[in-house]
């Protein structure tokens, strides 16, 4: 009956709960995309195993914080700073668009990625990586 | 003993709240210890799973509420270890409860209503798929995963659970004891997990 093992895993999972760890919106982007574990890594340039981590981080805070915030957990994952701050503002805008209207549309969903990626690109990162 | 350097730099940058990384780094640098200690103020035989859910709570609400820890009176992972302990021993008391049948079925901790939906069939519809999907995630073992389809298909006869427990041959009342025991587990974690996933918008800080 138990597969029990112990690892960040199960603390990760508790910590979905969180509105300001990033465990919650990293979780419903992961589910909204149809991603594995290996294939949110592979997207983060990243260890499986860095995920739980990454989870128990907090979100980032606004700018002018957000490039620093994310540099950050970039360095502590060491994964691709770009493409991290990219997840991070497509989970979020993601999160807040399920809880403001309980439903997400794929295609309003695109469109807000698209312009999120524009945004990381632009206002807080300059297409430089730290790792 | 009061906190050590390692324990009050971690402190410091918790309650600052402008260190992204700082509980990651915290829960990477001490969960293993505190499942460690805790286990062993449990005991051999303690459960496992109630466990390390006590370490993770212990941890998360430290998180939340850092000031609460006065770092000058008490080492933090001693402060980490009762805070886990204590919510272990009221996990284990309330699973000691269901075991000795000093709680009616009616109990709103054993209803499981909450799990297997309301009459709103579009709101059920909607949230079938991430509902299964999360009952992969969270219940890896095939068997638990077949006990929890029959508690949100609200089957009320024992057998069945029986069976996938291998328990059928144990006498009505071990047998039915086992099964509510099982049940309650399953469905505490149930709610625990899926509770934020079905309403996010729950559990904000206090």
């Amino acid at each position: 009956m138990s597969n029990y093992r112990p690892s960040l895993d199960r603390l990760a999972q508790l910590a979905q709960a969180r509105p300001n760890l990033l465990a919650g919106p990293l979780k419903l982007y992961q589910e909204q995309e149809g991603l594995d574990d290996e294939q949110l890594a592979a997207r983060l340039g990243c260890d499986v195993e860095a995920l739980a981590r990454l989870a128990l981080c907090a979100r980032p805070r606004p700018a002018p914080h957000f490039r620093e915030d994310v540099g950050r957990i970039a360095r502590y994952i060491q994964a691709d700073t770009v493409q991290l701050a990219m997840l991070i503002r497509a989970a979020e805008t993601r999160e807040s668009l399920t809880r403001n209207t309980g439903a997400s549309s794929p295609t309003l969903l695109a469109a807000r990625d698209h312009d999120n990626a524009e945004a990381a690109d632009t206002d807080d990162g300059d297409g430089e990586s730290d790792v | 003993m009061k906190a050590t350097p390692e324990e009050y730099d971690f402190h410091l940058r918790i309650c600052a709240r402008d260190d992204p990384i700082a509980f990651a780094e915290l829960a990477d640098q001490f969960y293993h210890a505190l499942l460690y200690a805790v286990s062993q103020r449990a005991g051999a035989g303690a459960d496992s799973t109630l466990i390390e859910e006590a370490v993770g709570q212990a941890l998360l609400d430290y998180h939340d509420h850092p000031l609460r820890y006065d770092p000058h009176l008490k080492s933090l992972q001693g402060y980490l270890v009762m805070a886990a302990y204590r919510d272990f021993q009221n996990a284990q008391a309330r699973e000691n409860r269901v075991r000795g049948h000093q709680i009616s079925l009616s109990d709103p901790d054993l209803q499981e209503r909450d799990i297997a939906g309301d009459d709103d069939p579009a709101r059920n519809t909607f949230a079938a798929d991430e509902i299964w999907r999360s009952i992969d995630e969270v219940f890896p073992d095939a068997d638990e995963r077949q006990i929890v389809e029959l508690i949100i298909n609200r089957e009320h006869a024992i057998e069945p659970y029986a069976a996938i427990l291998h328990i059928a041959h144990l006498p009505e009342d071990e047998r039915r004891k086992q099964v509510q025991l099982v049940k309650y587990r399953i469905t505490r974690r149930l709610r625990r997990q899926m509770k934020p996933r079905l309403h996010p918008n729950e559990g904000e800080l206090s």
